[in-house]
C-alpha cells in the first residue's frame, strides 16, 4: 500500500526522466555517425526547393516560393531587436524569405553561439563570427565548408575576384583545402585605431602633427618640458586582454611591419625567410617594446596605462592631465571631442593617420576580411538549401543587398543623389540629427551590424564623418604588408599546438610589460629567447612550418 | 492479553530444534519503510531532482577521457584514457596555478572565516535594535553589487591618484602601482573578499544566536561572569553547531577561487601570483575550445574538493563531536 | 541594574569604533553609486562626485523608465525569482527535515547524493540538451527546476533541524501527529529564523542570476532585467554602443551603471528588513523548559 504511494509520487518525474534518457541516447547514437554529412553533398538536386534557375549578379534574389530560415541574431544594446522592424518585413517582401531570428544579447553571443552549436541546436545561419573562431567547429562536421557550395553565390564570387581577394580566402582554408567562414569582403582597406593629440597644446608650442614614430617622439618631449608633472601620454584599451594598450601596440607594431597588441599572435609569416616565424621573438617585436619602454624611462608615458581602465583614462585625458590619446573615429568624436569642449575652453583634438615606422607606410595583412557567416550542416539537409544559399549571397554580398542592409529603403529611409546618401527628415544616425525623433538603427533596424559591414569602398565610405574621411584617405593608399599562406593544423596537430600556445603567449605578455615598464632590463632579452624555447617555442613554429610545406603540396 | 502464538512443537516429539529464523536483511528495509516512510517520502522530490539535473548532466563529464569535438556527440568521439589527464599533470603551468589556487583559497578561509563571526558578536552587543538593525543593513550591502562593478571600484581605489595612494602620500610615500605587483595581488583580492562578504556572512550567525537560550546568559552572569566570559562559554558554544556547519563547507570549497574577480583584476604582470585554475583553464579554452582538457582538469578539482570536504568531516566528528554527516 | 564595569564601557567603544568603520567602509560605495545616477556627466567625468549627486539629473533614469523593454524585463525578474523560490523552499526544507533525523536508514547515503553534487557537476552542453529536450527552454521552469536545491542552503538548515529539542517532536507524535503534520505545525514554526534566511539568500540569488536566462531563453520578452542592464552596460562602456554625440546619450553612458546597481538592488534590499523581524530570539524554547 505505502510502496504504491511512493511510485505515484514520482511517475510523473518517472516520464520525464525516460524521455531524457531516450533523447540522450539518440544523441549519442547520431553523434556516433556526425561529422560525415558531406557524404551526399554534392548533389544539390533534391535541394532547389524555392531557388531561382538562374541567379546572376546584379539580380534581385526572389524566392519561387515563401521560405524561412533560422538564424542568430546578435542583440546590440545599442539597437535592440525588434520584430517591428522595417527591415524584416521589407526583406521578405523583396526575397520572400523570412528570418526567424534567435535573440542573443551581444556581451555573451561567442559562449551561447558554442552552446547551440555544441548541443546540436543551432540555427541554419551564424553572423558575426570572427575568424578563426569557426575553426574549433570543423573537425566535428557541425559546420559546412561552404567552399564547397561558393558556386552558388555569384555575387560573392564576382567580389572576390574583382577586389583580388583570393591570397586572404586562402588564409582562411583549414587543412583539407576548404574555408568553413563566408567573410566580409572589404574593397579597400578600413583602419581602425591611431593617435589623437591635442591640436590647441601643439599649436600653442608651436609643433605640427607628427607624421613618424620618431616625430610623435619629439612632440611628446615638447609637451612633458611645458609640463614637467604630467605625462603627456597616457593610454586606454588595457582591459580584457592580455596585451595592454591592444589598440597601440597594434598600430605600432603596424609600423614596424609585425602583429602586436591585440592582433598578436605567436606565429608570424617572415615573407623574406618564407617561413613562419615566432613572433614574441622577432627583432621588429623587439624593437616595438624597445621604443615603448623608452617613452616610459623618459616619462612621456604613463606607466597606468597599460593595466588603467579606459574610464580613468579618459579622465585623465579630459582633466588636462595627459594630451595624447589612441583614438579610433567613433570615439574621437563622440567621447574626446564631445566631453573636451563640454569642460575645457578651446579644447580641440584630432586624429593623425597612424606615423609611419621601419616598415613604411604600410597597413595590417588581412583586415580586408571582417566578420562573416557560419552555415550550420544541418542547412544542408534541408530541401531550400540552395535558395538559402543565394539569399546569403544577395543580402550580403551584392550591390543592392549591402546598400539596403545599410541604409535601407528608398524614399522611405534615404534619398541618394550626386553619390551621396541622404538620410530622410526625422531620421536620425548614430546622433547626425539630435532633433530627429527617430533613429535608422533602432527604429528600423538597418545599419545593423549583424548585416552591415564590408563592401565597396564607395559604399563603405558612405556615412564616414569628415574626420574618418581625412583619415581613411590618408589610410587606404598604404600598402598591405604580405598576407601569410595557409598553415593550416589537422585537429591532433591542433590539440598540441593549444597546449603550447597559452605558456607561450602568456611568456610574452608578462615579458613585454616588464620590459617596458623597465622592471626587466632588455639587455636580458637573450635569456627571455630561451625561456620562450624551455616552453616549446621551436617545437610549435615547426609545427606550423610542416603545415605550411604540407599544404603547398596538397594544394598548390 | 495476548498469547505469542508459536508454533511450538507438541511436548515429547523428538523433531531436532528447528534453527532461529535469521532476520532476512530485507525485513530490516521494510522495518524502517514501513516506520518513516512519511520520511522517505518527503525525499522522493528532492533526490529525483539530484538525480536528473545533476547526475544525469554529469555523464557528460565523460568527455574528460575521450577526444571531443564541439559540434560533435556531446559524449565525445573516441576513448583516449588518461591523455588530458596525464596532460595537465606534466604541465608546468598548472602546477603553478595550483599553487596559487591554494594559496589564495587558504587564505581566504583564514580571513574571510572568523571576520563574520566576529561581526555577528560585536553586533549582538549593540544595545539599541534599531542601530543594530542599520549596522546590519549596511554591512551587507556590498554582496548585492555584482562581481564587475566590485572590480571597478577596487581598481579605482587603487589607482596612482586614486584614495589608497593619496592616504600613502600624507606619510610622505611613492604612490605604488598596486595593480601591477604580483607581490600585492593576493592581499587585493583576499581584501575585496572580506569586504564583499563579511556583512553577508553574519546573516546566518545572527540568525544562530537567536536560538541561544536567554536564561544561559543569566545563570552565566549570576556566576559571575563579565561580558567577555559570558561570550566565550555561553554565545560561541551556542553558535559552534553554525561554526563548524559553515567550515567544512569552506573547507569543502577551498578551490572553488572566484574565477571572475581575478580575471577582472590581473593581468600578465600578475600571473605568477593571481592565475589560478579557473582562469588558466579559460584562456586555454578561449584559445583552444579544448573541452576535454578543461573536463579532466574540472575532475581534478572535484576529487580534491570531496576529499576535503570528507576529512574536515571525519575529523569534525572525531575531535568536536558535531559534523556534517 | 547592575551598573556597567569600565571595562565593559572600553568594551562597548571599541565596538563602536570598530562597528563605524565597518559602516563607513560597507556604505560609502553605494551612497556615491546612489549619488553618481543623480548626477550630472560632467561633473562624474571629472571626478567631482563623492558623496553628494553634483549637478542634479534624472535623465538617465527618464530614458531607463521609459523603456518599455526595462519594465517587462523587471515584471520578468520578480516572477521568476518568486517561483523559483518557492520551488527551492518546498525541496529544500523537506529535504533538510528529512537529513535531520539522524535515526532513519540510509540517511548517511541521502546526504551524500547531496553532497557529491557540490562538486561533480556537467558540463555546460549537457545541462542544455537536457533541459532543452524537457521541454523547459523558454519557460520559468527553466530557471527555477535546474537551481531548485542548493547544497549549501541545504545543510545549513539542516543543522538547525538538528539543534531543536528532541522533545518537542516526541511530544507531538505522542499526540498522534503524522510526520508531514510535525514538520508544518511543530517545526517550521520553530524555525521561522532560518526559513527566513533562507528565503533570503534564494531569493536574492535567484534575483541577480542572468546566467540560467541567457542560456535558456531565446526572445527578448522573457529576459529578467539582470541580462537587460548587463547588456546596456557592456554596450554603454565598450564603445559598441552606436551612442551618439547628443547630450542625452552621453549623458547615459556616463552613469547607466549606477543606476542599473540601484534599480536592481533596491527591491531585494527592502525584503531584508522584512525578513528580520522572524529573527527573533527563541522564546520558545524557554516555553518547552519551563
Amino acid at each position: 500500500m505505502k510502496r504504491e504511494r511512493q511510485q505515484n509520487a514520482g511517475q510523473l518525474s518517472r516520464r520525464q526522466i525516460l524521455a531524457a534518457v531516450g533523447f540522450i541516447g539518440l544523441a549519442s547514437l547520431t553523434g556516433c555517425g556526425s561529422g560525415d554529412g558531406g557524404g551526399d553533398s554534392k548533389d544539390l538536386s533534391k535541394k532547389q526547393n524555392g531557388a531561382m534557375k538562374e541567379f546572376r549578379v546584379g539580380q534581385q534574389f526572389k524566392a519561387s516560393k515563401p521560405l524561412s530560415f533560422s538564424m542568430l541574431h546578435n542583440d546590440n544594446p545599442g539597437y535592440p531587436y525588434k520584430a517591428s522592424w522595417l527591415f524584416w518585413k521589407e526583406v521578405t517582401k523583396r526575397t520572400g524569405i523570412t528570418i526567424k531570428p534567435v535573440d542573443v544579447p551581444l556581451v555573451d553571443y561567442e559562449k551561447k553561439r558554442s552552446v547551440l552549436i555544441g548541443s546540436g541546436d543551432a540555427p541554419f545561419l551564424i553572423p558575426k563570427t570572427y575568424h578563426p573562431s569557426e575553426v574549433a567547429f570543423v573537425s566535428s562536421g557541425a559546420i559546412l565548408p561552404v567552399s564547397d557550395y561558393a558556386h552558388l553565390m555569384p555575387n560573392f564570387q564576382a567580389k572576390v575576384k574583382k577586389w583580388k581577394l583570393e591570397p586572404e580566402i586562402d588564409s582562411i582554408r583549414q587543412s583539407d583545402g576548404k574555408y568553413y567562414l563566408l567573410p566580409g569582403l572589404h574593397e579597400r582597406p578600413k583602419s581602425g585605431y591611431s593617435l589623437s593629440f591635442r591640436t590647441d597644446v601643439l599649436a600653442k608650442l608651436g609643433l605640427s602633427l607628427p607624421t613618424t614614430w620618431d616625430e610623435v617622439y619629439d612632440v611628446f618631449k615638447a609637451i612633458r618640458q611645458e609640463y614637467p608633472d604630467r605625462y603627456p601620454f597616457s593610454d586606454r584599451w588595457s582591459t580584457n586582454t592580455a596585451f595592454t594598450v591592444g589598440a597601440l601596440q597594434s598600430y605600432l607594431g603596424q609600423a614596424y611591419g609585425v602583429h602586436a597588441g591585440w592582433t598578436y599572435d605567436n606565429i608570424s609569416f617572415d615573407s623574406k625567410a618564407q617561413k613562419f616565424v615566432f613572433t614574441g621573438a622577432r627583432d621588429e617585436y623587439r624593437a616595438v617594446i624597445e621604443y615603448l619602454r623608452k617613452l616610459v624611462a623618459e616619462k612621456l608615458m604613463d606607466p597606468e596605462s597599460f593595466t588603467q581602465t579606459d574610464d580613468q583614462a579618459i579622465q585623465k585625458l579630459l582633466a588636462e592631465k595627459s594630451f595624447a590619446i589612441s583614438a579610433n573615429p567613433q570615439e574621437l568624436v563622440q567621447t574626446y571631442r564631445y566631453n573636451l569642449s563640454k569642460q575645457v575652453k578651446g579644447a580641440t583634438i584630432e586624429m593623425i593617420p597612424v606615423p609611419i615606422g621601419p616598415a613604411g607606410p604600410v597597413v595590417l595583412d588581412g583586415i580586408r576580411l571582417e566578420n562573416g557567416v557560419m552555415v550550420s550542416s544541418k542547412a544542408l539537409k534541408s530541401d531550400d538549401f540552395v535558395a538559402m544559399m543565394q539569399f546569403v549571397d544577395w543580402l550580403w554580398y551584392s550591390d543592392e543587398g549591402q546598400r539596403f542592409s545599410k541604409w535601407g529603403v528608398e524614399g522611405v529611409t534615404y534619398t541618394y543623389s550626386g553619390g551621396t546618401y541622404t538620410l530622410e527628415k526625422g531620421i536620425s544616425l548614430m546622433g547626425s540629427d539630435p532633433s530627429a525623433k527617430k533613429d535608422l538603427q533602432k527604429d528600423y533596424g538597418f545599419f545593423n551590424g549583424v548585416f552591415t559591414y564590408g563592401g565597396s569602398w564607395e559604399l563603405v565610405s558612405s556615412n564616414f564623418s569628415p574626420d574618418e574621411k581625412k583619415f581613411q584617405d590618408a589610410m587606404s593608399q598604404r600598402k598591405q604588408l604580405p598576407i601569410a599562406p595557409a598553415h593550416p593544423l589537422q585537429s591532433a596537430e591542433q590539440e598540441q599546438a593549444s597546449l603550447w600556445t597559452i605558456p607561450l603567449q602568456d611568456h610574452v605578455a608578462q615579458n613585454t610589460l616588464q620590459f617596458i615598464l623597465g622592471k626587466r632590463p632588455l639587455s636580458q632579452w637573450g635569456a627571455y629567447v630561451s625561456e620562450l624555447k624551455a616552453k616549446n617555442m621551436q617545437q610549435l613554429v615547426d609545427l606550423h612550418n610542416k603545415a605550411y610545406e604540407r599544404y603547398k603540396k596538397e594544394h598548390g | 492479553m495476548s498469547t505469542t502464538t508459536t508454533s511450538a512443537s507438541p511436548p515429547g516429539t523428538q523433531d531436532p530444534p528447528k534453527p532461529a529464523p535469521r532476520p532476512a536483511p530485507r525485513s530490516a528495509w521494510r522495518r524502517a519503510l514501513r516506520r518513516d516512510w512519511q520520511l522517505y517520502s518527503l525525499a522522493v522530490l528532492p533526490v529525483l531532482f539530484f538525480l536528473v539535473f545533476r547526475y544525469l548532466p554529469m555523464i557528460g563529464n565523460v568527455i574528460a577521457f575521450r577526444r571531443f569535438e564541439p559540434g560533435g556527440s556531446i559524449f565525445g568521439e573516441q576513448w583516449v584514457g588518461l591523455r588530458y589527464v596525464r596532460m595537465f599533470l606534466t604541465d608546468p603551468t598548472f602546477w603553478q596555478v595550483f599553487r596559487n589556487t591554494l594559496w589564495m583559497g587558504g587564505l581566504t578561509l583564514v580571513f574571510c572565516f572568523p571576520i563574520p563571526i566576529v561581526l555577528a558578536l560585536l553586533l549582538n552587543e549593540v544595545r539599541r535594535r534599531s542601530l543594530k538593525r542599520f549596522v546590519q543593513s549596511v554591512s551587507y550591502l556590498p554582496h548585492f553589487l555584482s562581481i564587475v562593478i566590485v572590480a571597478g571600484i577596487t581598481l579605482q581605489m587603487l589607482a596612482s591618484d586614486g584614495p589608497v595612494n593619496h592616504v600613502l602620500g600624507w606619510f610622505g610615500h611613492d604612490p605604488i602601482r598596486f595593480i601591477q605587483e604580483p607581490d600585492w595581488f593576493r592581499t587585493i583580492y583576499v581584501g575585496s573578499e572580506i569586504w564583499q562578504t563579511a556583512g553577508w556572512g553574519t546573516i546566518l550567525y545572527l540568525a544562530a544566536l537567536t536560538t541561544i537560550d536567554e536564561d544561559l546568559y543569566e545563570a552565566a552572569r549570576i556566576d559571575g561572569a563579565g561580558r567577555l566570559r559570558q561570550i566565550w562559554h555561553v554565545t560561541l558554544p551556542g553558535i559552534r553547531p553554525t561554526m563548524i556547519t559553515l567550515l567544512i563547507l569552506n573547507v569543502g570549497a577551498f578551490m572553488a577561487v572566484g574565477f571572475e574577480k581575478v580575471l577582472l583584476l590581473y593581468n600578465p604582470l600578475t600571473y605568477p601570483t593571481a592565475d589560478v585554475i579557473s582562469t588558466y583553464v579559460y584562456r586555454m579554452g578561449v584559445e583552444s575550445n579544448n573541452f576535454s582538457y578543461a573536463a579532466a582538469i574540472g575532475l581534478f578539482e572535484a576529487v580534491i574538493g570531496l576529499v576535503l570536504i570528507t576529512t574536515a568531516n571525519q575529523l569534525s566528528r572525531r575531535t568536536v563531536g558535531t559534523s556534517l554527516w | 541594574m547592575v551598573k556597567p564595569s569600565r571595562s565593559h564601557r572600553v568594551f562597548q567603544g571599541v565596538n563602536g569604533v570598530i562597528l563605524t568603520l565597518v559602516v563607513v567602509v560597507t556604505l560609502y560605495p553605494f551612497v556615491n553609486i546612489i549619488a553618481r545616477s543623480f548626477s550630472n556627466e560632467r561633473q562624474i567625468r571629472a571626478g567631482q562626485v563623492t558623496l553628494w549627486p553634483k549637478g542634479f539629473n534624472l535623465t538617465t533614469y527618464r530614458i531607463v523608465f521609459h523603456d518599455s523593454a526595462f519594465w517587462r524585463s523587471y515584471g520578468n525578474t520578480v516572477f521568476y525569482t518568486v517561483v523559483s523560490t518557492a520551488v527551492a523552499m518546498v525541496l529544500t526544507t523537506c529535504y533538510a527535515y528529512v537529513l535531520s533525523k539522524k535515526h532513519l536508514k540510509g540517511r548517511n547515503f541521502l546526504v551524500g547524493v547531496a553532497v557529491f553534487t557540490m562538486f561533480f557537476t556537467g558540463g555546460l552542453i549537457p545541462n542544455y540538451v537536457l533541459v532543452t529536450s524537457l521541454g523547459m527552454k523558454n519557460s520559468v521552469w527553466a530557471l527555477a527546476v535546474p537551481n531548485a536545491i542548493s547544497v549549501f542552503n541545504l545543510l545549513v538548515m539542516k543543522a538547525f533541524f538538528e539543534s531543536l529539542p528532541s522533545e518537542l517532536e516526541e511530544a507531538a507524535q505522542i499526540d498522534g501527529l503524522s510526520t508531514y503534520g510535525i514538520l508544518l505545525r511543530v517545526v517550521l514554526p520553530l524555525s521561522k529564523a532560518v526559513v527566513a534566511t533562507m528565503v533570503l539568500f534564494y531569493s536574492v540569488s535567484f534575483w541577480n542570476s542572468w546566467f540560467g536566462a541567457f542560456l535558456y531563453m531565446d526572445r527578448t520578452e522573457l529576459m529578467p532585467v539582470t541580462v537587460y542592464l548587463r547588456n546596456i552596460i557592456a554596450g554603454a562602456t565598450g564603445g559598441t554602443n552606436a551612442g551618439a554625440a547628443t547630450d542625452q546619450l552621453s549623458q547615459v553612458a556616463a552613469n547607466i551603471q549606477a543606476v542599473t546597481i540601484v534599480l536592481t538592488s533596491l527591491p531585494i534590499l527592502c525584503v531584508y528588513p522584512f525578513v528580520q523581524r522572524y529573527f527573533v530570539s527563541g522564546v520558545m524554547l524557554g516555553a518547552v523548559k519551563g
